[in-house]
C-alpha cells in the first residue's frame, strides 16, 4: 500500500528533478547522477503503466532492477568525482581504498557462494543485489572517511547526493540482509522499507540540488607534488621529536 | 547469523556516517597564507611556549615543592602539589592541542598532493594517533603520581627542544622561500606576523 503511494509521488519528483537541472543548467555538470535519475525514471514509469500485468511486471522487474542497480554505481563515481576532485592527494587515497574495498567485497561474495550446497534463484538475485549494495555502501563510507580524515569542505549539491543515496543504500543493505536471512515472508517490508527509502532520497536531491551550489575552492597552494616528500619527512621528524619528549615525560 | 549482523551494522554505520556528515558545520576555507601562519603558530608554541627548558623546570621541578613544605605548613604544600598538578595537566592539553594543530597543517597539505602515498598516509595518521593517545595516557599518569612522578622529563625535553626547532624549520622551508611574499600579504589582514 505504502508502495503504491509512494510511486506516483516518487516519480513527480524525478521529473522536477529532471526539470529543475535543465532550468539550472546543472544537467551536465552532474551528469552521471542525472543519469542515474534518468534511467530511474524511465524504468519506474514503464513498470507503473505495466504493474497491472502480473507477468508483465514479473518479466521486467529484475532485469530494470539490476539496470538501475549498475546505474547506482555512476551516482558513487559522481560523488566521488565531485568530493574529491579538487583534491588530487584524497582522491587518489580514495581510488586505492576504493578498488581495495571493492576486490574484498568481490572476494568475500565468491568464497560465500563456493561454500554453498543448496542454490535457488531467487535468493541468488537478493544476495547478488545485497552484494553489489554492499560494494557502494562501503566505498561511500570510504569516502566519507576520507573527507571527515582530510576536513574536505562539501558544497549542498555533493552534501545531498551523499546524505540521498548513502541512506538509500544503507536502509537497502540491511533490508536486502534481512530478506536473505528472513525469507520471502519479509517482502512486503522489504519493499516498503526500499521504497519509502528512495522517497526520502528523492526529497534529499530535490532540495539539496534545488540550485547550483559547487564545492568551495581548496585553499591555494601545494599541489605540485614535488614537496610531498619534504613534507611528509618533516612531519615524521616532528613526530619523533615530540614522541620522544613524550617519552621521557612518561619515564 | 553473523552475516546478518555484519551487513546490519554496515547499513547503521552508514546512517551513523550520514547523520554525521548532514550535521557537520564547515569549517572556514582559510588561504594558503593564514594555514602557514598557523603552522609556524604552532611550532613556535612548542618551540618557545611549551617546551623552553626554564618554563619546564618551573613546572616540573621538585625544589619548589620542596622549599614550600619547608616552609610553611602541610595544607600549603598541599595546595601547592594541587596547583602544579592542575598546570602540568594543562601543559599536556597544550602540547596535545599543537600536535593537533601539526596534523591539521599536514593534511590540510598532503590533501592536495597528487604524489600522496597510501601507506605513507595510513602510517602517519595511526603515528599522530598513537602520539594523541600517549598525551592522553600521560595526563592519566600526571593526574596519578603528581607533577613529580616523571623526573627524568626535563633532561629529555631540554635534549629534544633544539630537534623540534630543527625539524620544524626544516619542514617549513619548502612553503617559506618561494611564496613568503604572497603569504605575508595575505596575512597582513589578521594581523598576524610572520
Amino acid at each position: 500500500m505504502l508502495s503504491l503511494l509512494l510511486w506516483p509521488a516518487g516519480l513527480l519528483i524525478e521529473l522536477l528533478l529532471l526539470v529543475r537541472s535543465v532550468q539550472t543548467k546543472t544537467f551536465t555538470k552532474y551528469i552521471y547522477f542525472y543519469a542515474y535519475i534518468s534511467c530511474v525514471f524511465i524504468v519506474s514509469a514503464g513498470l507503473f503503466i505495466g504493474h497491472s500485468r502480473l507477468e508483465f511486471y514479473e518479466a521486467w522487474y529484475w532485469p530494470t532492477q539490476f539496470a538501475t542497480l549498475a546505474m547506482g554505481c555512476a551516482v558513487v563515481l559522481e560523488i566521488v568525482r565531485q568530493a574529491l576532485t579538487a583534491y588530487p592527494g584524497a582522491e587518489r587515497f580514495a581510488r586505492v581504498a576504493s578498488w581495495v574495498v571493492f576486490a574484498a567485497t568481490f572476494c568475500y561474495a565468491e568464497w560465500h557462494v563456493a561454500r554453498r550446497t543448496v542454490w535457488s534463484t531467487s535468493n541468488a538475485t537478493v544476495e547478488l543485489e545485497r552484494d553489489l549494495r554492499v560494494i557502494e555502501a562501503l566505498v561511500l563510507a570510504t569516502v566519507m572517511a576520507i573527507v571527515f580524515y582530510y576536513r574536505i569542505e562539501l558544497g549542498k549539491n555533493v552534501t545531498g547526493m551523499i546524505v540521498g543515496f548513502g541512506a538509500y543504500v544503507g536502509v537497502s543493505v540491511a533490508s536486502l540482509a534481512l530478506r536473505a536471512f528472513v525469507g520471502p515472508r519479509f517482502n512486503a517490508g522489504w519493499g516498503n522499507l526500499q521504497t519509502a527509502s528512495y522517497f526520502f532520497a528523492l526529497i534529499v536531491w530535490t532540495v539539496a540540488l534545488w540550485t547550483y551550489s559547487p564545492n568551495p575552492d581548496p585553499p591555494g597552494g601545494g599541489g605540485g607534488g614535488g614537496g610531498y616528500d619534504a613534507l611528509v619527512d618533516g612531519t615524521r621528524a616532528r613526530l619523533e621529536s615530540v614522541r620522544s619528549q613524550l617519552g621521557g615525560v612518561a619515564r | 547469523m553473523v552475516g546478518l549482523l555484519l551487513y546490519l551494522a554496515l547499513g547503521i554505520g552508514l546512517l551513523v556516517f550520514l547523520w554525521a556528515l548532514a550535521r557537520r558545520k564547515g569549517a572556514p576555507v582559510e588561504g594558503c597564507g593564514r594555514q602557514f601562519v598557523e603552522a609556524r603558530q604552532a611550532l613556535r608554541t612548542l618551540q618557545f611556549g611549551l617546551l623552553p627548558e626554564n618554563l619546564i623546570q618551573r613546572i616540573f621541578d621538585p625544589e619548589d615543592f620542596r622549599y614550600v613544605t619547608a616552609a610553611s605548613s602541610g595544607k600549603i604544600g598541599e595546595l601547592f602539589l594541587q596547583e602544579r598538578t592542575r598546570i602540568s595537566l594543562m601543559w599536556v592539553r597544550r602540547v596535545r592541542s599543537e600536535i593537533r594543530n601539526l596534523m591539521h597543517f599536514h593534511l590540510a597539505y598532503s590533501r592536495l598532493h597528487a604524489k600522496l602515498s597510501l601507506l605513507t598516509e595510513i602510517r602517519l595518521a595511526l603515528d599522530f594517533a598513537l602520539l594523541l593517545m600517549a598525551c592522553r595516557a600521560m595526563r592519566i599518569l600526571l593526574y596519578l603520581r603528581g607533577p613529580y612522578g616523571a623526573r627524568s622529563m626535563v633532561r629529555v625535553l631540554t635534549a629534544t627542544a633544539g630537534r623540534v626547532c630543527a625539524a620544524s624549520e626544516k619542514s617549513l622551508a619548502f612553503l617559506n622561500t618561494p611564496a613568503l611574499e604572497s603569504f605575508r600579504r595575505d596575512s597582513a589582514g589578521h594581523g598576524a606576523a610572520i
